[in-house]
């Protein structure tokens, strides 16, 4: 029982366990989506996710949120592909973009923690700023034909792996270790779980929270690199609605969006699952107007049962907690250990916005 | 306090004045002028000669069905390269949205501005209806190209080709690329944009039916949508290519799922050899797919010279010309084009002012000719 | 404090007053056919669509909580009363009704989700516009209905709900007027409304002194719901063709149109007013800066700058310190 209990305190593995049945469900009903192809397929598609999911945790974990990234990415993409058309090489294409997304992460930090622009308005704004920057940018046209050299290094494998998920995977797993190890790592966490205590402990609040918008700002445009790679043409609504997804994919992996909770890991994982959806739907063969509801289903059952999982443990916990306490004279121990975890709970099933 | 808030408004009014200031820039004409000509053409009455308007006088805007999609962005080429030939005002104006009630707010905003003729690519046949009526009833004509609405609302569709038309050439551009086709007994699947798109819809239904008749022996096997976003379309091309691993050939009527299908096919090492993949797209976003043999040929139809009859048959409407069906006009650039009656698109409204000009004809684009065309 | 924050929200909307006036003016100045008369008030058509949700999801968002399913909603309602006029011969305003039922449904689904089963809205909103938007699809396509098509020749008596007008004010305008009444009268004059403040000022706090959070909180996202469909109908009377992508982008500007109105989107601050002249600010901005010669594509920039900049302002008379910093070095002859 006790094993269990701790396996579902991990958010990441309650994500990693959803994407198992999904594959395993869909896979039931039509084995080639467990075959190494289609799985390639998923991985593949989900890099993007992956980089943004990455990003967005940063953003997340202080509390905040980024909605911008899709015009990060779209203005990045759209950067880049346009001067590796023209013959810049490859390396000075890359920094350009990211510069780009640097830029935006730092206009984005400096507007929340410095002017106190709450940051869903600063980031819709700087949306729209940066999608009709992109327009003129590109003059609406789109970046195509890019040299077959670029487009196929997204296709490139390593041990059998596409390199991007790689690289994707040696990210999630650093960035885990800055957060876990790091002590700079866990103030992330501490700004978003109570903003006055940080700055009271002496964390330098809002110089992290900017730090957080500039990286996501550069996962966002290292995502658009890595989309003018993949796809080979940048379209003008390159990364349009995608912000959305990469939110959902941070939830699913147990991210809070009221702040202080979650890991980039378990980001990756749910940026993973909103991949497969998508490629789930066509292997499960239903007629594709039943698509659209279908993935709002599976979204809000994952959700759901995650929110019940949770909860279910939590209350079996308290339970166990105040019979102990009934038993047990020496209260002091068990009060601090109760109101801690109290306090976590709370913060798991909130539901709002309240905790700026 | 009070004077904070004034101040404030003064930042917010000083923003908007920036912006209108570099909103000016874009547009060639001031707004003035705009609001100049309708005091004139509106008394222009239709006996009117071409002779005395001076093309300057004439504003027109042109409405795609969305921007930033390359099919419209070349049209528009077209028609802003004709606007500058014979020299009338023309305005490129839409949304990134390919919605109904955005485009209706588009319209009505051309209205008000005083526009003297629209020429629009509708997003839906119906929807538009009320927003052109009003327009035609403030004096305004109406033009449709690549996407129609119902004829009463407009005078003239440039019709790149009836849905008939289309979803033939779509399941002949396969059927060429099979031995006895008659008898083959295929597996193929339609890929393009959403369901709720009123073109694609259309021309996959005509193939549907095509197919049903001439082809009785080639099974559908699936229908996916790419939603306009390019790296979803390479996605499930990808995932179409897994899930039937026998299919021979998909139709991607669409301009972002072709490239995209055409990708996918190129990641999982496939070539025209092994899947047919054909549509429309522009050529220039698949030149180098057709070059590489991931597919042999593909279609559509020249839409800059589209854009730029769509274009021109606005602004010599609004000129004051009045046409019946039957007459021709004359296209600089282009040459002469004669207006059909709307049975040419099975359409039963039928009137003397109210009618279809068909291009010229449609491409396939192949190995051979592909580096001919630049749009 | 309360009366101070109380205070500082009527200035708000006493600068946004100013605003709408300066910016009336300004564009009148550029264009002058921007003054007509009618070309104001027919602006209504156009814009009232988000100002109907966002007037109602003032009160989501006032709770602390976001929706952004209500695009879904409005397609969803459009088909539905589509499907049932046409298919199954409902009376066109029994239809009405039963779609706006629809919409309370979606959206007491949405509160239920978030209030009782604890799932973060947004996430749980962004699960059902897929599911709201995908129903839309399924039920056309077990109609054999063609959704790119859509279902038109509605009769002239709905025609007029969108179309019609009373002494030169079009229906638009006049529904809008009444929805800002009805829902001015339950936010500001009701205890449903205090209460609905109250459980975004401290939700722990209401829950102490007896409120029902978890209902406030359903009722609100119903109310959007409601607003939904209530948009959906007009648009398909205004456009006069029931179709399944209706309103999917409208979820920015209705959140837009909200925020610039004053409503902090951490919840328990906020009022109808403010979303009202917001939703018409941005309105008339949308229609001005095409009017003025910007491509429609490019409007988004303007409303872009005109949501930070806003908002940068209000938080700095809020009580942003460093932001003075920056303005007594750019504007210093006014501080």
């Amino acid at each position: 029982m006790l094993i269990i209990k701790k396996i579902f305190e991990k958010r990441e593995i309650t994500a990693l366990a959803f994407l198992v049945i999904l594959f395993l469900g869909v896979g039931l009903r039509n084995p080639d989506f467990m075959n190494a192809q289609s799985i390639t397929t998923v991985l593949k598609g989900s890099v993007l996710y992956i980089f943004l999911a990455i990003g967005m945790t940063f953003v997340l974990l202080t509390g905040g949120i980024d909605v911008s990234v899709g015009g990060t990415l779209g203005i990045a993409a759209a950067v880049s592909a346009t001067m590796i058309r023209g013959g810049t090489s490859v390396p000075v294409a890359i920094v350009v973009a990211i510069l780009i997304g640097l830029l935006i992460g730092l206009m984005n930090g400096v507007g929340v923690a410095i002017v106190k622009v709450p940051a869903i308005i600063m980031t819709l704004g700087m949306l729209g700023i940066i999608r009709g920057v992109m327009i003129v940018y590109t003059d609406g046209k789109w970046v195509e034909n890019l040299p077959d050299a670029f487009k196929m290094a997204s296709q490139a494998n390593f041990a059998h792996v596409n390199i991007y998920f790689i690289l994707a995977i040696i990210t999630t797993i650093l960035v885990q270790f800055y957060f876990s190890k790091a002590r700079t790592g866990k103030y992330f966490a501490a700004i978003g779980d109570n903003l006055e205590g940080s700055i009271l402990v002496g964390i330098p609040a809002k110089k992290m929270i900017v730090i957080a918008y500039v990286l996501s700002g550069l996962c966002a445009s290292i995502a658009g690199v890595i989309f003018a790679s993949q796809v080979g043409f940048v379209t003008s609504n390159t990364g349009v609605d995608i912000e959305m997804v990469a939110i959902a994919a941070c939830v699913l992996g147990g991210v809070s969006l009221s702040g202080g909770v979650g890991s980039v890991v378990g980001s990756s994982i749910g940026a993973l699952i909103m991949t497969a959806i998508n490629s789930a739907l066509i292997f499960l063969k239903v007629p594709s107007f039943w698509n659209k509801s279908i993935q709002g289903t599976l979204l809000i059952l994952i959700v759901v049962s995650d929110v019940l999982i949770h909860k279910y443990f939590e209350e079996k916990a308290r339970k166990q907690r105040l019979s102990a306490r009934a038993q047990c004279l020496d209260k002091s121990v068990e009060d601090s250990k109760d109101s801690k975890d109290a306090h976590i709970s709370t913060e798991s099933t909130f539901v709002g916005g309240n905790g700026q | 306090m009070k004077r904070k808030y004034l101040s404030s408004v003064a930042i917010m009014l000083l923003v908007l004045v920036v912006m209108v200031g570099c909103g000016k820039a874009p547009a060639a004409t001031p707004a003035a002028e705009p609001a100049a000509t309708p005091a004139a053409t509106p008394a222009t009455t239709p006996e009117s000669t071409v002779t005395t308007v001076d093309p300057a006088d004439v504003s027109v805007v042109f409405i795609p069905k969305l921007t930033g999609n390359m099919f419209f962005e070349s049209a528009n080429a077209g028609a802003q390269a004709i606007a500058k030939e014979v020299g009338f005002e023309c305005k490129y104006d839409g949304t990134t949205n390919a919605t109904v009630a955005d485009q209706v707010q588009v319209i009505n905003s051309a209205v008000n501005q005083g526009y003297n003729a629209i020429a629009v690519s509708s997003n839906s046949p119906d929807g538009l209806n009320e927003a052109l009526k009003s327009a035609a009833d403030s004096g305004i004509k109406v033009v449709t190209w690549d996407s129609d609405v119902n004829p009463e609302y407009r005078s003239i569709m440039v019709s790149q080709g009836t849905p008939d038309q289309l979803g033939k050439m779509l399941v002949d551009m396969v059927a060429d690329q099979i031995d006895d086709a008659k008898n083959a007994e295929i597996k193929f699947a339609f890929f393009y944009s959403s369901p709720t798109v009123t073109d694609q819809n259309s021309w996959v239904e005509a193939a549907k039916t095509y197919v049903a008749a001439e082809f009785p022996k080639w099974t559908l096997v699936t229908t996916e949508y790419g939603e306009s976003d390019a790296q979803k379309s390479i996605q499930v091309g990808e995932s179409i290519l897994n899930t039937y691993a026998d299919i021979d050939a998909i139709i991607c009527p669409d301009s972002t799922a072709l490239p995209g299908m055409a990708q996918a096919a190129k990641n999982l090492g496939k070539s025209a050899e092994d899947v047919i993949i054909t549509g429309f797209a522009t050529p220039s976003s698949m030149r180098d797919f057709i070059k590489d043999g991931t597919l042999k040929q593909f279609g559509l139809w020249d839409c800059e010279v589209q854009g730029a009859m769509g274009a021109y048959i606005a602004y010599w409407l609004a000129a004051g010309n009045d046409f019946v069906v039957g007459d021709k006009i004359d296209i600089p650039t282009v040459g002469e084009v004669e207006i059909m009656p709307n049975s040419v698109l099975n359409y039963e409204y039928l009137a003397d002012d109210s009618g279809i000009v068909l291009m010229p004809e449609r491409t396939i684009f192949d190995i051979n000719n592909i580096d001919d065309f630049n749009f | 404090m309360m009366h101070k924050i109380k205070q500082f929200k009527a200035k708000w909307e006493v600068s946004l007053v100013i605003f709408l006036i300066m910016e009336i003016i300004l564009f009148g100045m550029m264009n002058p056919r921007f003054l007509k008369i009618k070309v104001l008030l027919n602006s209504a058509n156009d814009f009232v669509t988000v100002a109907i949700i966002a007037l109602f999801m003032t009160f989501v968002i006032i709770t602390g909580g976001i929706d952004i399913s209500m695009g879904s909603v409005v397609g969803l309602s459009s088909v539905v009363m589509g499907l049932l006029w046409q298919e199954l011969g409902f009376n066109i305003w029994m239809a009405l009704v039963i779609a706006i039922i629809v919409g309370a449904i979606c959206g007491a689904f949405n509160g239920y989700l978030i209030a009782f089963v604890g799932v973060q809205a947004m996430v749980a909103t962004l699960g059902t516009s897929f599911l709201y938007a995908g129903a839309s699809l399924v039920i056309i396509g077990f109609s054999g209905i063609s959704a790119a098509e859509g279902i038109g020749g509605f009769p002239d008596s709905f025609r007029e709900l969108g179309h019609g007008n009373l002494g030169g004010i079009p229906s638009s305008l006049l529904i809008f007027a009444f929805l800002i009444i009805v829902a001015y009268l339950l936010l500001h004059k009701t205890t449903y409304g205090r209460r609905v403040y109250l459980t975004g000022i401290n939700r722990k706090a209401a829950e102490f002194s007896g409120i029902n959070t978890k209902l406030i909180i359903l009722s609100a996202h119903m109310l959007v719901g409601m607003g939904a469909a209530i948009s959906g109908m007009y648009i398909t009377s205004y456009l006069s063709s029931s179709r399944a992508d209706h309103g999917a982008t409208l979820t920015l500007s209705v959140i837009t149109a909200v925020v610039l109105g004053g409503t902090a989107i951490t919840g328990g601050e906020g009022s109808i007013i403010g979303t009202a002249l917001a939703s018409v600010i941005i309105g008339l901005m949308t229609l001005g800066l095409q009017m003025a010669g910007l491509s429609t594509q490019y409007v988004g920039i303007g409303i872009g700058i005109l949501l930070v900049v806003s908002v940068a302002i209000k938080s700095y008379f809020s009580g942003g310190k460093v932001f003075s910093k920056i303005k007594r070095r750019f504007l210093p002859e006014k501080s």
